[in-house]
Order: structure tokens, then sequence, then C-alpha cells
């Protein structure tokens, strides 16, 4: 019997080790590549830094100027937020109105779907240079189906991507290209709601719109926050739609935080500045990301128990 | 009652039948916006530049200029950066692979101390944003003399880097193998590294396709990785020579849009061919993620 517990406990010991040398890749990378630089940028984004000297600790003062005195800084941020506020929301509207079509047990279901998931594999700088092309003022497709439009209501054709105030609405419009990526999510969520719910509220007669607004939609809201989450990520992160079809501009109008960040770690080799940035970047992600997860107690549906 | 059921039904299809034109219409009016513009992109790379300022009045390209390709790919060197694409994009498969892998078997089928606070840890990775991490691995790559190599690109990849999800991907899939095979295995003498290599990642290849299409997709696209560690025009990727045509040839659509088409036409292949497993892949990170 003792002889036993003893075996039990080198196997326990042994197959300790073997799960952490398993994991010894992924653990060593978390901690040099990982863990290690975030601690780094944290320590250097209270120091001057151009990787030419030796980092000098300024305290607050990255952080101060950013805050205070960078017109710079207030105006890319405004411009994500901006950015975040609209993409999102009609990335979600128009991502969930489209599984809810494609939901009604349409013939040809895969082949839309395939369609609308395709501008998803396209490399993003393939993608923008396209739609430089499509929003071209002069001679861009858009502009020409839409010249009947201008001529109606007799205005002039938009310049979409090179007129300032439209510019960043242009690329909001540009990335709901990609819509179809999220749709797939919420499709395959709506697919696993089982039939019998429906199939009883038929019996109640309720309509499509009562089916959707009371079952498929609040089954939904954990595919929708997910989406939610990722969007807010990425969006915060903005930054090569812009690098590729506007330079930021024009005017700095599409001049996005992750880009004034690229500027100040490349161009300017400020690497205390850009560091106080990206924690600056992470504390706004994670107080968002707080939030969402607050409201996601009352608006997420989790099954009956929870 | 069933007089009155016979003239109900007629109606109810009747109606049935103009609700799925409708929705018909609608789904391939989306169909045609999502897919047009890549038509579009090909009309445009056989057009002639006198036929690009027509705009639509040269709808179709009346003489397809096949040689558009040919001076796309001859103007930049296509064919190296097509080359050092597929190096980046081996080896970060190569590796992705390996550390997603070995760290999701350690995760599923191991006990091991500290297990569940690890796999928290990687889960919350995934919301950092990578510019928190990106200045210090940034100054340590110059220091090791790494910057203008591809080393920053594949080396993090054999560590788990951008594996998060990967990681957990497999882990469940890992999980949904019956344990019975392994324990027997186990009785008839095999170690974990037999179980591993030839128990489960033979029974996983759905999964490992899966994870080597998204790795595929995101390195071949990827452009704000090389655009930050490649300096040297020699190592350039595809995505990066693509902006290098673009600052160069910016007004010449016909020719952008060729290389452009060459760039994408891979991912689209892959895309056609492997949809299930990819339709499965991002299903899978959405609902049970």
């Amino acid at each position: 019997m003792k002889k036993r517990a003893q075996t039990l406990s080198r196997m326990k010991r042994q197959e300790n080790l073997i799960g952490y040398l398993f994991a010894s890749p992924w653990i060593t990378g978390l901690i040099l590549l990982g863990a290690f630089p975030f601690l780094a940028s944290f320590y250097i984004s209270f120091t001057n830094y151009n990787m030419l000297s030796f980092p000098r600790f300024i305290g607050l003062t990255n952080y101060r100027i950013l805050l205070s005195s960078d017109t710079i800084f207030w105006r890319s941020l405004g411009n994500t937020f901006y950015h975040v506020s609209i993409a999102i929301p009609l990335g979600i509207v128009l991502g969930v109105g489209l599984a809810l079509l494609l939901n009604n047990k349409v013939y040809g279901m895969s082949v839309y779907r395939t369609m609308f998931y395709l501008p998803n594999v396209v490399s993003i700088v393939a993608m923008a240079l396209m739609w430089l092309w499509l929003f071209q003022p002069s001679f861009g497709l858009i502009n020409e189906v839409l010249s009947p439009v201008y001529r109606l209501l007799d205005i002039e054709p938009l310049r979409w991507h090179q007129d300032a105030r439209l510019a960043k609405f242009s690329l909001i419009l540009m990335g709901l290209w990609a819509v179809g990526g999220p749709m797939v999510i919420y499709l395959a969520q709506m697919q696993d709601i089982p039939n019998a719910l429906y199939e009883s509220a038929e019996i109640d007669g309720a309509s499509w719109v009562r089916k959707t607004v009371s079952i498929t939609l609040p089954l939904m809201t954990p595919s929708i926050f997910f989406n939610f989450i990722m969007g807010l990520i990425g969006g915060f992160q903005v930054f090569t739609i812009a690098y590729i079809m506007t330079s930021g501009g024009p005017g700095r109008a599409t001049y996005y935080y992750a880009y004034y960040l690229f500027d100040t770690m490349i161009s300017d080799q400020n690497m205390g500045m850009a560091s106080a940035m990206a924690w600056i970047l992470l504390v706004l992600v994670l107080i968002v990301t707080m939030i969402a997860l607050r409201l996601n107690r009352y608006v997420v549906y989790l099954g009956e128990e929870s | 009652m069933t007089e009155a059921l016979g003239r109900v039904l007629p109606g109810l299809r009747h109606r049935r039948r103009i609700r799925n034109a409708l929705l018909h219409l609608v789904l391939l009016t989306a169909s045609v916006a999502f897919t047009f513009p890549f038509l579009w992109m090909l009309f445009t790379a056989l057009k002639t530049p006198a036929e690009l300022l027509q705009g639509t009045a040269a709808f179709f390209p009346s003489v397809p200029q096949w040689s558009n390709f040919v001076t796309a790919v001859t103007v930049i060197p296509f064919f190296m950066y097509l080359m050092n694409s597929l190096i980046v994009v081996v080896l970060v498969m190569l590796g992705t692979l390996f550390s997603a892998t070995t760290a999701a078997y350690a995760f599923a089928r191991l006990e091991w101390r500290g297990r569940d606070v690890w796999f928290v840890v990687m889960l919350a990775t995934l919301m950092i944003p990578i510019q928190v991490i990106l200045i210090p691995t940034y100054i340590l790559y110059a220091h090791i003399g790494w910057l203008g190599t591809r080393l920053p690109l594949i080396v993090p990849a054999f560590f788990g880097g951008g594996a998060a999800f990967y990681i957990f991907m497999l882990r469940q899939f890992f999980k949904g193998i019956p344990k019975e095979l392994s324990e027997s295995a186990i009785i008839d003498g095999a170690n974990h590294f037999q179980i591993f290599g030839r128990i489960m990642l033979p029974l996983s290849k759905p999964a490992l396709i899966t994870v080597m299409l998204f790795t595929f997709m995101g390195a071949w696209n990827d452009f704000f990785g090389p655009l930050i560690f490649l300096s040297n025009p020699d190592h350039w990727t595809l995505a990066l020579g693509l902006r290098a045509f673009q600052l160069q040839f910016g007004g010449r659509f016909d020719l952008m849009m060729a290389a452009a088409i060459l760039m994408v036409i891979p991912t689209l292949l892959i895309f056609f061919f492997a949809q299930k497993s990819f339709i499965e892949g991002i299903t899978f990170t959405g609902i049970k993620g």
C-alpha cells in the first residue's frame, strides 16, 4: 500500500515535469517576449530614451506632456474614438442583419456565406489599394455609380477619403466590406439555437419579428459581445488602412492613435514617449472592456442558471 | 375544416414564395456589393491607362492587357518578394504548429502545478495591444542585431508568439479525443511523447489544418510586422512590396491592381479549397471562445 502511494506521487512529480516540458516553448516565449517587454515598456514610459544614449528617468514627464500639452495626441485619440464608436455599432448591425437573412433556411445559404466572407482573406494592403481606386473621386467606380444621384440632387461628387470631413467615415465604410467575418460567427450561433424554441413560439402564433426579438437576438448576445470586444481591441489599433490610403490626412483627419504611436516610435525614435502612449492605450482598452463586462451581466444571456 | 385549410394554404404558399424572392433579391444585391470589387480589380488590371480615365464608360477592357501582369512583376522584384514571403510564411507555420501543439497538449492532457493560472494568463494576452510589448522587443532586437533580418518575424512563432488562439483551439480539440486511447497506450508502456506524436497529432489533422490555414493567412497578409522589422529591401515580403509599388507607381491603378491580384490569388484559392476548415475555425473561436 505504501509502495503504491510512493509510485503514485512519483508519477505525479514526473507528470508535473513533463507538463512544464511540453509547455516550455510557450512559457519561455511568454516570459521573454511577453512579460519582460510588458514590464520594460512600463519602465521605459518613465524615461527619455532615443536608442542612442542610455534611458534617463524623468518620472511622469512623458505622460504630462501627452495629456496636458500635446494637441496631436488628443486629436489622434479623438479620431480613434470616432472610428471605434461608429465602426463597431455599424458592423454589428450589418453583420447580425445579414446573418438573420441567411438564417431563413434559404437555398444556397453556404454560397452566400462564402461570398460575404471572401473580403476577409484579402491582404489589407491589397484591400486598401483597391478601395483607393474605388473611392477615386473623378473616375472611381463608386462616384461613377452615384453620378445619377449627384446630378439629381445637383451636388458636387463626394471626395471620400480626400475630404477631411468624410475621410474617417470613408475608411469605416471600407471596413464594413469585411463584415462577413463576424457574420459567420453570428450565423453559426443562430444555427445552434434549438428548433424546439421556435416551434413552441410558432404554436403561440409568434411572428418572424417576434421570434427574432424574443428568441434569436437574446440567445446571440454572447457572440455579439465577443465581436464587440474584439472590435474594440482591433479598432483602437487601427493603422494600416490610414497609412496606405491617406497617410493620416487630409489634415490629420485620419491620423489615428496607433499611427501617432508608430511615428513617435519609428520616425522620432522617442521610445519613452511611445511607451507612455502604449500604456495609455492599454489602460483605455482595459477600462472600456471593464465597462463592457459590467454591462455584459445585464445584457448577455448565459443560460437559465446564471 | 379541411376546406378552410385548403383555401388558406395556397395563400400561405404564395406569400412564402414572395417572401423568398424578396430575400434572394436582398442577398443577391449584397453578394454583388461584396464580390464585385474583385471583378472590378480584374477589369482594371486588364485596361489601358487611357481606359482607366473613362471610368465606367469603358466598363470592360476593350483589349485585355495581359501584359500589365508581366509589367507588374518586372518593374518590382516580384519574385524576390514572393520568395521572402514564402520563407517567412513557411517558418511561421512550422513554429506555430510546434509551439501551439505542445502547449495545447500540456493544457489538455497533463496535470502540472499552476496549469490553470497559466491558462488564464494565456487568455489575458489576447487583450493586450501589441504596441505595449512592441517597443521593448524592438529595442531588444536592435541590441542583439536582429533588426533588418527576418528573425523577429520568425523566431517568436516557435515560442508561442501570436498563438494563444490556436493553443486554445487545439486544447479543446485534444480534450475531445477519448482518454481511453492514451490510457491504453500508457498501459502498453508508451510515454507522453509517444502519445503526443503517435496518437494526438494524427487524430487532430482537421484542427492542425485549420491552424495552418490561419497562420498562412496571417503571415502572408501581415503588413505591420514586416513594416517595423524588415528594414532591408532584400527581405521585403509581398505586403511591403505592394506598398513600395504604390509609392513608386501611385497613379497606375492598372499595374497596381495587377500586382494586388497576384498577391491575393493564393489566399482566395486556399480559401475556396479549404472553406470548411475555415468556417469551422472561425465559428469555433467565436462561439466557444
